[in-house]
């Protein structure tokens, strides 16, 4: 396995030589932009396949830009305000459907009719996260949902066998091996809707099926807020859990005093680089209790703006063809949603790095379990609706009774508005 | 037309013309910058619009949303008026440190430059500079209470209801007091020496020089430093945005805040539109009040 | 300014001074010691000196990005929109401190266009720049910048400020009102001039959202855009994130510090002179 620091420098090398080597635009050529989500760590890979993209189709150029997740909306809106919308884009979590849902990507049903072996060659739990109305917007570029990480010398020393197998279970874990200010028991990472496998194994359900009612309002609902709340007041959960993003609570999960940590699998590659406890041995891997999962995946969709669908629509079939996306997995040990490509990635994995194999295992197996994932056309506005008011209760700002009152009022607000 | 010497003759329409030809450079960019996307944002706020949908007359129903179901909203109204409100005292400070190092003190050049020295970062890094500062384990002021004695457990200045919005605002004039202090500067350097000397000569004390003279001389300047202090509200959103995010809850959400998430996380750029007109208002009116605070003459010394 | 002061207050002005350059100094002390030391940040209590320090965290974010190019596109922006600013709000400064009918339109006009953020003008602003087809040009980049409303504040105040007496003399003389400018209210307003440089400076320097947004070409980015995209491999080792603060903070500090003798000079010159 390559370092991190020589990656680094063979990216900076690409960078430097591309900026010499910018491909002049000649006359009739078609072209399209591929707009990525954070992945500048890839250029190298990226740009070898946009080269041998364009080399099999004359006169194509394919442009590439990267932006990170906090710029990457008012880019993009911009872009669509202004008529230019790069043809090719990929996104994280709901954001496409919400995308599909202002007008901005294109139906890919059609497309997928006229071609079923390559709709057949993505897996199809994953494939329905990006279903909008009955239709399918996007195809998985690299997928990810969470599973629950322990540290297993910290669950020695508390005397616990195993992962929990249910709610109360977490919790009681997690008090064992809480001792004041140097180690909690339990972490969670929070944003988008990561932590909603806590609320699924309890039984609670956000909406109702249909997405037009609330339907977390209930006396079970409350009762586990307010158990989360208490364990989060006694330090069992790290109040990280609701206050961090992304590099504080893996970092803390990675410094080796926190028990469990709810996350997705690419939190694996975080704390493994800031803890040099985690090793195949100290590392359980396992699923939530009831094999509830968030996912937190990436897609591709085609803007609907576009002037070249047809082009864009190649290039996305040949980004995740067994070719291209097999690099991919294989540099970043992911998977990519692609059946083929995942198995044989796992089967390799298997022997070469032990506890990615187990990690990413746990991505393909119960995706029939998949929570936190209703396909909302404004899922960040139900959130904006939800979270704030679920997040003043859990860290004691409010009772957990009138904080879900108070957040029913505002997504009830939201769901008729839609 | 007048005869004779013609219109262009006149020394008067000489004179207009040339303040005219002055103004108008910063006149179109400011047209073009300002006027213009706030005529859009009022327009748009009375419509129903997204980048792909054909706007839509709705009326007030963007104000009406705003005034009756918006928690948010007053929320950060609150906000951005406690951050605003903080500016007098920033001021104050900052006339403090500008008094102490326009004296003829040994090293009042290195004070100078130390003071100044964080305004020119980048708002992003000194957001990322002050999450550390006040980070539980490797932050130090933590560290330092705890190390005093001061408190027992870490304090989570940031990921508390209480304290996030001071936190924010202190990082906030750590980064701004240099600006202040510089406008005052700039001021105090201003004033005529022979004004001093003069009240010297007359005897008058210390303290009756700084409100007779050097008060209503900075008066241009005081001015500045509290349009800027009302700005601040909205300069200061990439610290909130890389600080907090407008968390815990709602607790740092400011206005400029809840604009940019309405617009481009939740897609409502017309309900945005909205509450950038409303807030384009209040800091319209908190301006003309300190205008008529500052003498009424937007900041201008008055004449001898 | 005053009679000598007395030993106790100019020790109490000492002390004073130095506890408030602590504080304002103790961030870049604390971001500096994080940034070159490799020790696990989640651990307390936090190293006050650093232990082992070393510079590879500064020599991964120098390889990352094509540095010289980035500060190249930077100082080319910076330098058209401090041209800009000086001239133009030396111009619009002087207008207002002259009667003319709508006079107060103006101010208040010029007043209120401060009060509207950015963040609520990216989408009317990005399709004018389009319109006009400055998108991924250098002087697309300073446009909106070259005239800064504070800036041209800053220049009234400095030329109210000037004697009545010194300009009516000046006008008796026969000057013309060019004259006048260039001979008796610029050499009277360095300190304004100089705040105007650095102000403009910064603000061009530090801008982000706006290069984000209409910059497409890579070789057109500027430093802290190149900078924070960057960013994204820095958030697994933490400190490389600061080193990378370090990095993003250390050309306008640079510059300042170069400026500031100029920019000090300039006030005390006009001081002397007024």
């Amino acid at each position: 396995m390559i370092t991190r620091r020589t990656l680094l420098k063979t990216a900076a090398a690409a960078a430097a030589t591309s900026v010499i080597s910018a491909p002049a635009i000649g006359q009739g050529t078609k072209k399209i932009t591929f707009l990525t989500w954070n992945i500048i760590d890839q250029k190298e890979l990226i740009e070898g396949w946009i080269k041998r993209f364009q080399s099999t189709r004359p006169g194509v150029e394919v442009e590439w830009l990267d932006k990170k997740g906090p710029e990457f909306a008012p880019f993009y809106q911009t872009q669509l305000a202004a008529g230019t919308p790069p043809d090719v884009i990929n996104t994280q979590g709901a954001l496409g459907l919400e995308y599909a849902a202002q007008g901005a990507l294109l139906d890919l049903s059609p497309l997928f009719a006229r071609e079923a072996a390559t709709k057949a060659r993505y897996d199809a739990n994953y494939l329905g996260n990006w279903m909008f109305e009955g239709k399918n917007y996007m195809v998985p570029f690299y997928i990810t949902k969470t599973l629950l990480f322990y540290n297993k010398p910290m669950f020695a020393k508390a005397g616990l066998a195993g992962p929990p197998k249910n709610f109360d279970e977490i919790l009681a874990f997690a008090q064992k091996m809480t001792s004041g200010e140097i180690a909690s028991g339990f972490m969670t990472l929070n944003f988008d809707w990561l932590y909603w496998p806590l609320f699924a194994m309890s039984g609670v359900d956000l909406v109702t099926p249909d997405l037009k009612k609330t339907a977390f309002n209930t006396p079970k609902a409350i009762e586990v807020v307010d158990k989360l709340a208490k364990a989060t007041q006694s330090g069992a959960i790290n109040k990280i859990s609701w206050t961090g993003r992304w590099v504080e609570p893996n970092g803390a999960f990675g410094a080796g005093n926190v028990g469990m940590l709810h996350a997705h699998s690419p939190a694996y590659f975080f704390f493994k680089g800031q803890g040099s406890w985690v090793t195949p041995e100290t590392l359980g891997v396992a699923h939530m209790p009831g094999n509830y999962a968030t996912p937190n995946s990436h897609g591709l969709g085609i803007s609907k703006g576009s002037k070249n669908p047809e082009l864009a629509w190649d290039f996305v079939k040949f980004i995740t063809d067994n070719a291209q996306a097999g690099e991919l997995a294989t540099r970043r040990k992911l998977v990519t949603g692609n059946v083929a490509v995942d198995q044989a990635t796992l089967a390799k994995l298997a022997n070469d790095d032990p506890t990615v194999y187990q990690v990413l295992k746990t991505q393909l197996e119960h995706t029939d379990k998949m929570t936190g994932n209703w396909r909302f056309g404004n899922d960040t506005r139900i959130k904006e609706a939800f979270w704030p008011e679920l997040q003043s209760a859990l860290l004691g700002r409010k009772d957990a009774k009138s904080a879900l009152a108070d957040a029913d009022r505002r997504m009830s607000r939201e769901l008729t508005r839609s | 037309m007048t005869a004779g010497k013609g219109w262009w003759g006149q020394r008067r329409n000489r004179q207009l013309t040339l303040i005219a030809c002055f103004l108008l450079p910063s006149l179109a960019i400011f047209f073009l910058y300002r006027i213009l996307p706030l005529g859009w944002n009022v327009i748009l706020s009375f419509e129903s619009w997204s980048p792909l949908k054909p706007a839509a007359w709705v009326g007030f129903e963007h104000y009406v949303e705003m005034w009756s179901y918006d928690d948010v909203f007053w929320v950060s109204l609150w906000n951005t008026l406690i951050f605003i409100a903080a500016s007098p005292l920033v001021i104050a400070a900052a006339l403090g440190v500008a008094l102490l190092v326009n004296s003829d003190l040994r090293g009042a050049s290195v004070y100078r430059t130390i003071v100044f020295l964080s305004y020119p970062l980048m708002t992003v890094a000194v957001g990322i500079i002050w999450r550390w500062m006040y980070d539980e384990r490797g932050g130090i002021i933590n560290y330092a209470l705890r190390a005093s004695g001061l408190v027992d457990g870490p304090v989570g200045f940031l990921q508390s209801f209480d304290w996030a919005l001071p936190s924010v605002i202190f990082a906030g004039v750590w980064q701004t007091i240099g600006f202040y202090m510089i406008i005052l500067l700039t001021g105090l350097q201003s004033i005529p020496q022979n004004l001093y000397e003069a009240a010297r000569i007359d005897g008058a004390p210390a303290y009756a020089r700084f409100f007779r003279i050097t008060l209503p001389m900075l008066r241009p300047s005081i001015f500045l430093c509290v349009v800027v202090g009302i700005l601040n509200s909205f300069t200061s959103f990439d610290l909130v945005y890389i600080m907090t995010n407008g968390g815990p809850g709602h607790a740092t959400e400011l206005l400029i805040t809840h604009i940019y998430k309405s617009a481009f996380e939740q897609t409502k750029f017309d309900y945005a539109a909205a509450l950038t007109v409303v807030q384009f208002g209040l800091l319209l009116l908190l301006t003309y009040a300190a205008n008529k605070a500052a003498g009424g003459n937007a900041g201008a010394v008055e004449q001898d | 300014m005053a009679a000598r002061p007395s030993r106790p207050r100019l020790l109490l002005r000492h002390a004073t001074l130095v506890a408030v350059s602590f504080v304002m100094l103790l961030p870049f002390y604390w971001v500096m010691k994080t940034a070159v030391t490799n020790e696990n940040i989640y651990a307390y209590p936090p190293g006050i000196v650093p232990r082992d320090p070393h510079l590879f965290n500064f020599v991964d974010v120098w390889y990352l990005i094509p540095f010289p190019r980035y500060l190249l596109n930077s100082i080319v922006v910076s330098a058209i929109a401090v041209a800009g600013n000086v001239v133009l709000n030396a111009m619009a400064g002087y207008a207002l401190t002259r009667q003319f009918p709508g006079r107060r339109a103006v101010l208040a006009l010029f007043l209120s266009c401060m009060l509207i953020p950015f963040q609520a003008t990216i989408i009317p602003a990005y399709l004018i720049t389009a319109k006009m087809g400055l998108l991924n040009t250098y002087f697309g980049l300073a446009f909106p910048m070259l005239s800064t409303i504070i800036c041209i504040f800053v220049f009234k105040a400095a030329f109210e400020a000037v004697p009545r007496s010194l300009i009516d003399a000046a006008r008796l003389d026969g000057l013309s009102e060019w004259r006048i400018i260039l001979r008796v209210l610029l050499p009277l307003s360095k300190p304004a001039i100089a705040t105007n440089v650095i102000l403009s400076f910064i603000w061009s320097w530090n801008n982000f959202l706006w290069p984000l947004l209409i910059t497409r070409d890579p070789t057109m980015q500027t430093l802290p855009l190149g900078l924070a995209r960057f960013l994204s491999y820095m958030e697994d080792t933490t400190g490389a994130l600061y080193a990378f603060a370090v990095l993003v903070l250390a050309p306008s500090v640079l510059v300042f510090l170069m400026a500031q003798k100029e920019f000090i000079r300039g006030l005390t010159s006009g001081a002397t002179k007024g």
